[in-house]
């Protein structure tokens, strides 16, 4: 069976191709057309024919060579995974029809034609998936990673007060890391208060406040005070209507405010010492 | 082994070394009250830079001498619990709310003669 | 199994070997300080709940890959009175042992997983896994 379907796509390929190409412009969205110009659409569905076509002559090690290269560089021009998809599918139903068509089988032989076709072009779709769906889970946890770099620094102001800005949202992972880098700070650069700007966070929940809570109590633990600053009215609403209890931190609204009062908490004072010129 | 427990004036000074199992946390607690009576102790700093994990059984032990030594007119200060140890004694929700605690023996130090000149 | 270690425990003495073996394998896999000592943490609690309500019992470390992410497990065991009611041994501040009732919650938060099986008169078993971020 597979010799007969091999022949037909080697004797055919240029009609199919032609065809191919007809039948996906009509089913991709704009979507795809604009991202791709004509000419590449034809030079890579030509690529795509030979490769599907390839499938009955290559060896299966060259084969998933092959699909790998060609799967990524599909990614890479940003052909949705549906369209590809649905370009083997529509391939294999072309070599279908066509078969039939010219009558290379008997009518009693078509049910083989059709799992024939199937048996082989169902691991490849397979194959596809699986290279898109690794391709996206690595873009993932890279962005991930950059996310965490992103996670905020504990930045040493004078002797023994230390400012951690916070900015963006906060999800329990980034709450985890803005707590390790919090105390580690808070020890390494020796600070007595540590205050903590939320200014750039942009939704205090109780999520959010919970693991401000909690980390505020691991800097007491350490030997350190922490205090809360940046809180905006809307803010200070959130709070008080979640019926959040924040008594047990220190809280200013601005971060100049919260410097004053940890100058205070350490009598320490900033005085000017002589007229401005 | 026990843990030594050294006089400082009217202070005692206790550092803590190596990982505390059951029997020594217990001993330790024993020993403690027992220093604080003896010479009337009116404050005490525990260090635990050492340490690199409490469980809650340790934690319930430390707390409890803690407000024993509250009971028996001694102040305790506790410094120098580590970040990764702050952090897993908080996530076990234990948050030793009337511990008084500092960065280092130093500030411990510091700390409770302020405390105790007042 | 080569990628599994199990201590015994009977005495006081084992709960400390327990969280010493469960602190080995972690720097081994490569968790960070503060995973370190919540596992070591996670493995003491679970220790000592075995040493005190069912005097004797296993505690095993387990280094486990799923998709390319190195994980440990803790598997604790015991043949002891089991759990009446494991809703309310999950809440936070309930013991029946005058402890701080942290415990179990505890372990819960200070792990990625956790799974509770426990049944009258014939023992308790609880896993609870960590992966590395």
């Amino acid at each position: 069976m597979n010799r007969i379907i091999n022949k037909y796509i080697q004797e055919q390929k240029e009609y199919i191709l032609k065809e191919w190409v007809e039948r996906m412009k009509e089913k991709s969205d704009e979507r795809v057309l604009k991202v791709v110009s004509n000419q590449v659409f034809v030079s890579t569905s030509r690529e795509f024919v030979e490769m599907v076509s390839s499938n009955l002559n290559d060896t299966n090690d060259e084969y998933s060579e092959r699909l790998h290269d060609f799967a990524e560089k599909v990614v890479k021009l940003g052909w949705p995974l549906s369209f590809v998809t649905e370009g083997i599918q529509v391939f294999a139903s072309l070599v279908f029809e066509g078969i039939k068509e010219e009558k290379l089988v008997s009518k009693e032989d078509e049910m083989k034609l059709f799992y024939g076709i199937d048996r082989w072009t169902n691991p490849m779709t397979n194959e596809v998936v699986n290279i898109y769906s690794t391709t996206w889970e690595r873009t993932v946890s890279l962005q991930k990673i950059a996310l965490q770099e992103l996670s905020a620094p504990l930045i040493p102001v004078f002797d023994g007060i230390s400012v951690m800005p916070l900015i963006g949202a906060i999800d329990t992972e980034r709450a985890k890391q803005i707590m390790e880098n919090l105390l580690n700070g808070v020890v390494k650069h020796r600070s007595e208060v540590v205050l903590i700007d939320i200014t750039g966070v942009p939704v205090v929940d109780t999520m959010v406040a919970h693991h401000i809570i909690q980390a505020a109590d691991a800097v007491r633990l350490v030997g350190a005070r922490c205090m809360l600053v940046g809180i905006r009215p809307e803010i200070a609403q959130t709070i008080v209507n979640l019926g959040i209890d924040l008594n047990q931190i220190i809280t200013k609204n601005t971060l100049k405010k919260g410097m004053e009062a940890a100058l205070e908490l350490m009598n320490k004072k900033i005085i000017q010492v002589g007229e401005k010129s | 082994m026990r843990i030594p427990i050294l006089k400082l004036y009217d202070c005692l000074l206790v550092s803590i070394q190596w990982e505390l199992d059951d029997q020594t946390a217990l001993q330790f607690q024993e020993d403690l009250l027992h220093k604080i009576h003896e010479i009337g102790a009116s404050g005490v700093v525990i260090d635990i830079t050492s340490i690199d994990f409490i469980d809650s059984f340790i934690a319930k032990v430390l707390g409890d001498v803690i407000s024993m030594s509250k009971l028996m007119g001694a102040k305790v200060v506790i410094t120098g619990i580590q970040p990764a140890v702050a952090i897993t004694l908080i996530e076990l929700g234990i948050s030793l709310n009337d511990v008084m605690t500092s960065l280092d023996l130093e500030k411990g130090l510091e700390k409770l003669q302020q405390e105790l000149g007042e | 199994m080569e990628n599994q270690s199990c201590v015994n425990i009977q005495t006081e003495w084992d709960i400390v070997a327990a969280r010493q073996l469960g602190r080995n394998v972690a720097k081994e896999l490569g968790f960070g300080i503060v995973d370190q000592a919540r596992i070591t943490t996670a493995i003491s609690e679970l220790a000592r709940n075995i040493f005190i309500y069912a005097n004797k019992g296993r505690v095993c470390i387990e280094k486990i890959y799923d998709k390319g992410h190195a994980g440990l497990r803790i598997v604790a065991i015991d043949n002891g009175p089991g759990i009446n009611d494991i809703r309310l041994a999950m809440e936070d501040g309930y013991s029946t042992s005058g402890g701080l009732g942290a415990g179990l919650p505890g372990v819960k938060r200070l792990m990625d997983e956790f799974d509770i099986v426990s049944s009258k008169g014939k023992g308790t078993e609880i896993v609870a896994t960590k992966w590395i971020r």
